[in-house]
């Protein structure tokens, strides 16, 4: 079968997997036959899409807060809340092949493993960078220099450089193998405190290459109103990679107010990612990255995770589902009907939908 | 404009003990406590009670500090950790207040009406009364009026919040500007507090008599609430004048300073415990920006260990300084947060299952009070409104919520809702 055209304006919805509580961070194994999940409900969901089989995965004691595919060998990196990262056989199932009980602090909020497959790397709540040997969970290096926690972390194609990024808006650039420390990109305006906040608000949530690494994408949210509701302009910085300067700031074309957690490059070098807003619809939003105004956005609930299939014409997004008791209380009289949110792993294939075959051809 | 003339007076028979009159009995009653009449003694022992409100303005998530339940579906994603009360834990996120459990309580089924910050904010402060058409004053105000200045030469209410001060007469309420608070902006005092060098004792004196004559024949033909406002923000800006070591900076334990924290709620929070400290009778401490309808998560990692360590280092500071028996100190918002967690990953406002924590003046220690669901979402015991948290206030303060009245152009108006109850469970 030949390869449809990568056409974003055609995408359409072609697959969705529904589970009863909210998932935070979902990905396509490399070999593209696995979708694995994690979020609320502690477990590790690992979807094989020849046949809708499940695999569940029992271990954390917390939310699931991010997973990683290594790029060659069956094994799933998964982490929580509590700073615990599993190594998981997701093919043959069964429990941890082997744990860090405290990988951070507290929260690990981005896993990475290089193309190689050598190092498993780590981002979180102690603001300090963690790489780790994928076949044992042995340390190998840790490198500080970030002041606030760490939100992203994103390798070039290349796999020459890792970069990593944090609340306060700083992309720290680091060697593979060398680990040392490289330069400093500003990402400052994706962070927010004014004066009559009582903390900080934003930060660097996503961090994307583009395939030849000329281009790395910065993505968050500026211009934060409050830090309670925490609304914002979600926003996408383009950065040259050679020279570190910004070229061009990314805007959405509708009401979204929540960061960017999410983006990816196609083969094309379009930009997608994807936002959040408050009891309404989102977007997922495409861009040619030299033009600040999307190509293009589909309306969608709110989505925390994007990863594109390595057939390059699937995007999956974690996309929010609520169950109709949103909002404020008091709800007293749907006691029995109160139960939490859900989510739709949505498939959304990045190409024209083939006309349906007729009856009786 | 007609004058009305406000006649507020407390209808309660035991609280008519004059000023002169209990200083005469104090003086005497220097080692004579046995002699002391019953009625006097506990007038005299009301006369100490003392009140912080600690309000965190917007909702603080229960789930987040006072009731984590990290096993139900409802939990968020912190620890639970042992307090000192076996058995009981708080969230990861209030480390310090787990540490001095055994000092406070806990009620973990408010169970109140109202979803909205609008209304909710003085329907709460005001213990949200059958609506008889009057306003009735937020609770500060109230135990001004019901209680007087613990200290009579400082002001009976003052308020401690982030930016702007001033004098705020609307939280009197039907009560009259006389009994709103002084809003200390930053927990700094009003502006000008110093008298200028070259003005003398004697000079200042001058200008006050002179002022206090215009004021009076100002009034004399006018509304008197303004001028009530004026002139009790003037006679509590002067009581502040004559105690500006109060908030003399340099004067505070450096380590202090460190147990509270830098942040505005660890400094107000302090700030209050001078003032405490002082003799002022009620003081409340405004947090804002607690209402997390996004990012519910990363702003309670935040946000509530700035409530955390103040909040135990004035628990126990106050016991140190054998305050906590007669200060009771209140931590509480307009309601709780949901349940549910939204598409922005907060929590909005949830009025049906909520907890607050109370310390000192009579209530228990080490007390968790009510049964939820196992997911913590609704009240499986006894919920409380607030107006009973205002019926077990009152009577921790030593007044009696079914006989004390508000006075009102001729009505007699309770103090609390005239269908509540206090808090026994609550009460030592």
């Amino acid at each position: 079968m030949n390869t449809p055209v990568l056409d974003v304006k055609k995408a359409w919805v072609s697959r969705e997997l529904k589970h009863d509580r909210q998932l935070f961070r979902a990905q396509f194994s490399p070999d593209g036959r696995f979708i694995a999940a994690g979020g609320q409900d502690k477990l590790v969901h690992v979807w094989e899409l020849d046949g809708e089989k499940k695999k569940t995965f029992n271990s954390h004691k917390t939310w699931v807060s991010s997973l990683v595919f290594h790029p060659k060998a069956k094994r799933l990196f998964t982490a929580d809340y509590l700073g615990v990262i599993h190594c998981w056989n997701h093919e043959a199932g069964g429990g941890p092949q082997w744990t860090i009980p405290t990988a951070d602090q507290d929260n690990v909020r981005a896993l990475i493993v290089t193309p190689d497959g050598r190092f498993l790397i780590s981002g979180g709540d102690d603001a300090t960078v963690k790489v780790w040997n994928t076949d044992n969970g042995k340390p190998v290096a840790s490198l500080e220099g970030h002041k606030e926690c760490i939100f992203s972390l994103a390798i070039s194609p290349d796999g020459k450089h890792l970069v990593s990024g944090d609340l306060y808006g700083s992309v720290r650039q680091w060697g593979i193998g060398s680990w040392k420390f490289e330069r400093e990109l500003d990402a400052k305006i994706l962070h927010t405190r004014l004066d009559n906040f009582i903390a900080d608000v934003g930060g660097v949530r996503s961090l994307a290459f583009n395939k030849d690494s000329k281009l790395l994408a910065v993505g968050g949210m500026k211009e934060a109103k409050s830090n309670a509701f925490c609304p914002g302009k979600p926003t996408v910085l383009i950065f040259d990679w050679a020279t570190g300067k910004q070229k061009t700031e990314l805007r959405i074309k509708g009401k979204s107010d929540g960061p960017f957690n999410a983006m990816c490059f196609l083969e094309d070098g379009t930009l997608t990612g994807h936002t959040e807003i408050l009891h309404s619809d989102s977007e997922l939003t495409f861009w040619e990255t030299d033009a600040p105004e999307p190509l293009h956005s589909i309306k969608n609930g709110s989505a925390y995770d994007l990863s594109l299939h390595p057939d390059g014409r699937q995007l999956l997004v974690t996309t929010y589902v609520s169950g109709g008791s949103s909002g404020n209380g008091a709800r007293k009289r749907h006691r029995e009907q109160y139960t939490p949110n859900s989510t739709n792993l949505k498939i959304f294939s990045l190409f024209s939908k083939p006309a349906a075959k007729k009856a009786g051809c | 404009m007609n004058h009305i003339p406000h006649n507020h007076a407390c209808g309660n028979t035991e609280h008519g003990v004059s000023r002169r009159q209990m200083l005469g009995t104090l003086g005497g009653a220097v080692g004579f406590g046995s002699l002391l009449q019953p009625g006097i003694a506990a007038e005299i022992k009301k006369q100490h009670k003392q009140v912080c409100l600690i309000w965190l303005d917007g909702g603080m998530s229960q789930y987040e500090s006072w009731h984590p339940l990290p096993e139900s579906k409802f939990g968020g994603p912190f620890r639970s950790i042992k307090t000192s009360i076996p058995g009981v834990h708080f969230s990861e996120l209030v480390p310090e207040t787990a540490k001095i459990a055994h000092k406070i309580s806990v009620i973990r089924t408010m169970e109140t009406k109202d979803p909205n910050h609008s209304t909710g904010v003085p329907r709460i402060q005001r213990g949200d009364p059958i609506d008889r058409g009057v306003t009735y004053p937020h609770l500060g105000s109230a135990v001004a009026k019901l209680l007087g200045p613990a200290n009579p030469n400082l002001p009976p209410y003052l308020w401690i919040k982030p930016g702007n001060g001033g004098f705020i007469a609307k939280e009197a309420g039907f009560l009259g500007a006389q009994y709103g608070t002084l809003a200390l902006g930053d927990g700094k005092p009003p502006i000008h507090i110093h008298r200028p060098d070259g003005v003398s004792a004697e000079v200042e004196a001058a200008r006050n008599a002179l002022r206090l004559k215009a004021n009076e024949r100002f009034k004399a033909y006018r509304g008197a609430s303004e001028i009530d406002a004026y002139e009790t923000s003037y006679a509590m800006a002067r009581q502040l004048m004559a105690r500006k070591e109060i908030f003399d900076d340099s004067k505070m334990d450096p380590k202090d300073k460190e147990r509270y924290g830098t942040h505005p709620l660890g400094r107000h929070i302090l700030q209050a415990r001078r003032l405490l400290e002082a003799g002022v009778r009620f003081i409340k401490v405004n947090s804002y920006h607690w209402d997390t309808h996004g990012d519910n998560f990363n702003m309670s990692q935040r946000l509530i260990p700035q409530l955390d360590r103040p909040f135990a280092a004035l628990i126990n500071d106050l016991e140190d300084r054998g305050m906590l028996d007669h200060t009771l100190v209140i931590v509480m918002s307009e309601f709780g947060r949901t349940p549910i967690i939204n598409s922005r990953l907060g929590r909005d406002h949830w009025p049906d299952c909520w907890s607050i924590a109370l310390a000192g003046c009579g209530i228990k220690r080490g007390a968790i009070i009510g049964e939820t669901t196992k997911d913590g979402a609704f009240v499986n015991s006894e919920g409380y409104d607030i107006g009973h948290l205002f019926h077990t206030i009152f009577t921790l303060l030593g007044l009696n919520p079914r006989k004390t009245r508000y006075r009102i152009k001729g009505q007699k108006l309770a103090i609390a809702h005239d269908d509540c109850e206090p808090i026994k469970e609550v009460m030592q």
